[in-house]
């Protein structure tokens, strides 16, 4: 199996172990509260939704026996969401067997060898899908629902209806006025104060009452709530409350109904439709059955739109267009100043661009707005593989999150859960020691890994922390002379620092080395790589006994970028302003060459320079006048040489073509507005590639071709 | 000695044409008709999305000799192509009526550099001699050659036919 393989491997099996924990997680909270009865159905929606996932993902990757076998599982959970099959323990236990073969299917995917009869399994389901009734009475009956709402309910809306019928729960039909401007956020407030006392079926929007700045929705609920309460919860927007006629109708005081003013009862089929009623249950408020906090909303997952990013780049694009247009039409606006007679105008039109230039701005910070997600649903993810890994490994982890609401463009985000991924199993398997070890060495049994986040200008830094061993320098040298990453010589002259950066070299990590995944063949090359890719860097810092700490520092967003343009010879370029320091005259500063690299002193401190004509090789000849554009990215920084500045402008980076994928240096192009298009510098890229030059991991680095 | 010319051919004429009935009817190639210096080639009509007139184009360093640079066409980064490199022909100067063909290569667009387009041509298939007929010494860019047999108002020539996918694939 080659290395690409065996990672895809990887994550498919990192990503299914997820799936399968949290199966057998929700799988025993409804376990729980089956033998409570206060089962909630939202978690049998995710356990469906989670096999769901799993049968795709499998089938996806090509591992047919595991797709097949979430497959089954999935028709029978299926069933049992719509109430085809009734919850019992003889049924959850096919269920937790279910995912015990899952889990076995994936060992034997992993190497392990694994018994797996996937047949009995199969057996054991079927005879719990052919021993299914239908209920005979339909408890819907008994209440004047109104074919108007039940034509339109799903299947599995009908299903709740019909469980919470049966359970002689008392329904309601609420409407809720909201204004258009915010239905959104308030519908979502009243869901959430409804939740605990009442189980939201669906909501309709309502013929009558809507207008032009608002709309009213039907919302049909099950609660034991009364009506006051849930009249009271849902908001003074309410504009009605009906509760449904139900079986035990007749036992409720009409006082009681009445009370409330406003409210009035549906009431005018006459009651022969439910004679053989029994009488009603009366149940005290107190034990309102929990419609269950935990576990996911099915409902509140509607409200969301998902999107997929490249429409929203699409949309972004757009928005770059018209910024386009802006600046079009404010160098004639320029034009239109030099003649006096069309001064009014000019003052006119001069108002609209500033209001058309106000709305632009609001509508790009909306779009931007709509990628950024907080960072802190990524680390959830991680805390489960914290758990995970620890376990393998016989240690005891606490993981500890900061910053889990800064938020980045979720381009990014899918993006880096595996880096982190990778840096979490590292840190778990390699970076912590074992409890008795770390007893020992006087440190808390239980090692503790923290994932840090926070907002720096206009990058998010992303820390992951451990307290264990440290990386020994001496180990790390060691073992990249002996893989001839680095020669004796060279690493010599190397400080600690520098040698713990050997750790992201390609072919640095093996199946044993100090810094590995665990049981991964792929190394921190990979990750730097793909935090490059991002138009980020990661850094590295650690102290024998006391910890390691990686840095990741990433841009906000990808979509839109402030960038500096600048000349050389004939080219112009931008590069991103979030990763210039500043700009320099070059002549004001001492020009040095050190062991073949141009270098100038920049308040005490020398900073290699690349004179960006020369590594493009445009061939003009050395400018007195030059800029020095001082370029970092965490700890790394270098001086790029450019003939002129031109000013800075918010640009929308556009890819190349795949043609010049393979030309470094780029990582996209820009359209200047004035019929300019002009290449995006791809600082990563030019950082490594300054620094590597003339240094003695060079080659070595140049042949791995490792680059974004 | 020069021939007519029909620069400015507008995609929409052309899309017309290429739906038009004839073009349907068995036995009829359309090709686009283009120079490069002296030599006069043809590209599928079909394989060609898009005649653009030469505007500005971006170089980009480090690129390979034959991409000429960057090109947005409607906001799109398209790589543009010197076909006279791509095919190893001698360079020139650029033509004052260069035109860039617009072709789908993949899921990527790409522009080719011509001199000048000349006219979309019906060649029958008895009019087209295949490459493999004439044996060695043609380019495996090259399909075949058309010889469209005297019609009014047009001279004997010989269009060199350009297969775009194993233009493209180097």
């Amino acid at each position: 199996m080659n290395e690409e393989t065996e990672r895809v491997r990887d994550e498919f099996l990192a990503e299914s172990q997820e799936l399968v924990e949290s199966l057998s997680r929700d799988l025993l909270l409804i376990d729980h509260g089956q033998k409570h009865n206060a089962l909630d159905p939202d978690l049998v929606n995710a356990v469906f939704r989670g096999v769901h996932t799993l049968k795709g993902i499998a089938g996806m990757f090509g591992y047919g026996e595991l797709s097949e076998t979430a497959h089954v599982l999935e028709d029978l959970l299926d069933q049992i969401r719509l109430g085809k099959i009734s919850l019992e323990q003889s049924t959850l236990d096919v269920l937790f067997e279910g995912v015990e073969v899952l889990q076995r299917l994936l060992g034997a995917v992993r190497g392990e060898s694994h018994e797996v009869d996937v047949a009995l399994f199969r057996d054991a389901v079927r005879s719990i899908t052919s021993a299914t009734k239908v209920a005979t009475v339909d408890p819907l009956a008994a209440y004047d629902i109104g074919d108007d709402v039940l034509g339109v309910l799903t299947e599995y809306e009908e299903h709740r209806l019909r469980a919470n019928a049966e359970q002689k729960n008392p329904l309601h039909r609420l409407r809720v006025r909201f204004p258009l401007s915010s239905i959104d956020s308030d519908l979502e407030a009243v869901k959430r104060r409804l939740k605990p006392v009442a189980e939201i079926i669906t909501y309709l929007p309502s013929i009558e009452g809507s207008g032009d700045d608002a709309i009213e929705l039907e919302v049909l609920l099950a609660s034991r709530a009364t009506i006051g309460e849930l009249r009271t919860l849902a908001g003074t927007d309410a504009v009605e409350t009906v509760r449904l006629r139900v079986p035990e109708s007749r036992t409720v005081p009409p006082p009681r109904m009445t009370e409330d003013g406003d409210v009035f009862r549906r009431d005018s089929k006459p009651p022969q439709r439910t004679p053989t009623l029994p009488p009603a249950m009366i149940i005290p408020e107190s034990s309102q059955r929990d419609m269950g906090a935990e576990g996911i909303a099915v409902r509140a997952v509607s409200k969301t739109v998902r999107v997929d990013i490249t429409k929203l780049d699409h949309l972004m694009n757009l928005i770059g267009e018209l910024g386009i247009l802006k600046s079009s039409v404010g160098r004639v606006l320029e034009r239109m100043g030099h003649h006096t007679e069309m001064r009014p105008i000019s003052a006119d039109l001069q108002r609209v661009h500033r209001s058309f230039e106000r709305h632009l701005a609001a509508l790009q910070d909306g779009l931007l707005d709509v990628r950024m997600v907080p960072i802190g649903q990524t680390f959830e993810r991680l805390a489960r593989a914290v758990r995970q890994v620890a376990r393998e490994h016989g240690k005891e982890v606490r993981l500890v999150v900061n910053g889990g609401d800064t938020e980045i463009d979720k381009l990014i985000v899918e993006e880096l859960i595996d880096p982190l991924l990778h840096l979490i199993r590292n840190a778990v398997g390699h970076g912590t020691e074992l409890p008795q070890e770390r007893l020992r060495l006087g440190k808390d049994p239980s090692a503790i890994i923290a994932l840090n986040a926070y907002q720096k200008g206009n990058h998010v830094v992303i820390e992951v922390e451990d307290d264990g061993a440290g990386i020994d320098t001496k180990r790390v040298l060691a073992r990249a002379v002996e893989r001839d990453l680095v020669s004796a010589d060279a690493a010599r002259e190397l400080d600690d620092h520098a040698i713990r950066q050997l750790v992201f070299l390609p072919g640095f990590s093996t199946a044993n080395a100090v810094t590995d995944i665990s049981g991964r063949g792929v190394g921190l090359d990979v990750v730097r790589t793909n935090i490059g890719r991002l138009g980020g860097v990661i850094d590295l810092h650690s102290t024998v006994g006391v910890g390691t700490k990686f840095t990741l520092t990433l841009p906000i967003t990808l979509a839109i970028v402030n960038s500096l343009v600048m000349r050389v010879a004939s080219h112009t370029f931008a590069i991103p302003l979030t990763v210039v320091q500043e700009a320099l005259a070059l002549s004001e500063y001492e020009q040095r060459v050190v062991d073949g690299r141009e270098m100038i002193t920049l308040r005490g401190q020398s900073l290699p320079i690349v004179r960006l004509a020369s590594l493009f090789k445009l061939g003009t000849p050395p400018n007195p006048k030059a800029f020095v554009v001082v370029t970092a990215l965490g700890q790394r920084r270098v001086g790029l040489v450019v003939d002129a500045l031109e000013g800075q402008q918010d640009i929308v980076t556009k890819p190349l073509g795949k043609s010049l994928h393979r030309v470094r240096g780029f990582s996209g192009a820009t359209d200047l507005g004035d019929q300019r298009v002009i290449l995006v510098l791809d600082a990563p890229a030019l950082l490594d590639e300054a620094l590597e030059n003339e240094s003695p991991l060079a080659e070595r680095r140049m042949t791995s071709g490792g680059t974004a | 000695m020069t021939r007519p010319r029909t620069p400015g051919l507008s995609p929409a004429t052309l899309a017309r044409r290429s739906e038009s009935a004839l073009a349907r009817s068995e036995g009829v190639r359309e090709y686009l008709v283009f120079r490069i210096g002296d030599d006069v080639m043809g590209l599928p009509l079909a394989s060609v999305k898009e005649i653009l007139k030469l505007a500005p184009i971006t170089e980009v360093p480090r690129a390979s000799s034959e991409v000429v640079g960057i090109l947005s066409v409607r906001g799109r980064m398209t790589t543009i192509l010197d076909l006279r490199r791509v095919l190893q022909l001698p360079d020139a100067p650029v033509a004052r009526g260069a035109r860039i063909l617009l072709v789908e290569h993949g899921d990527e667009v790409l522009g080719l550099r011509v001199d000048s387009v000349t006219e979309v041509v019906r060649l029958l298939e008895k009019e087209i001699e295949p490459a493999v007929a004439i044996g060695g010494g043609l380019s495996e860019h090259v399909t075949g050659l058309g010889r469209p047999s005297n019609r009014e108002g047009r001279e004997e020539s010989v269009i060199v036919l350009l297969d775009p996918v194993a233009l493209l694939r180097s």
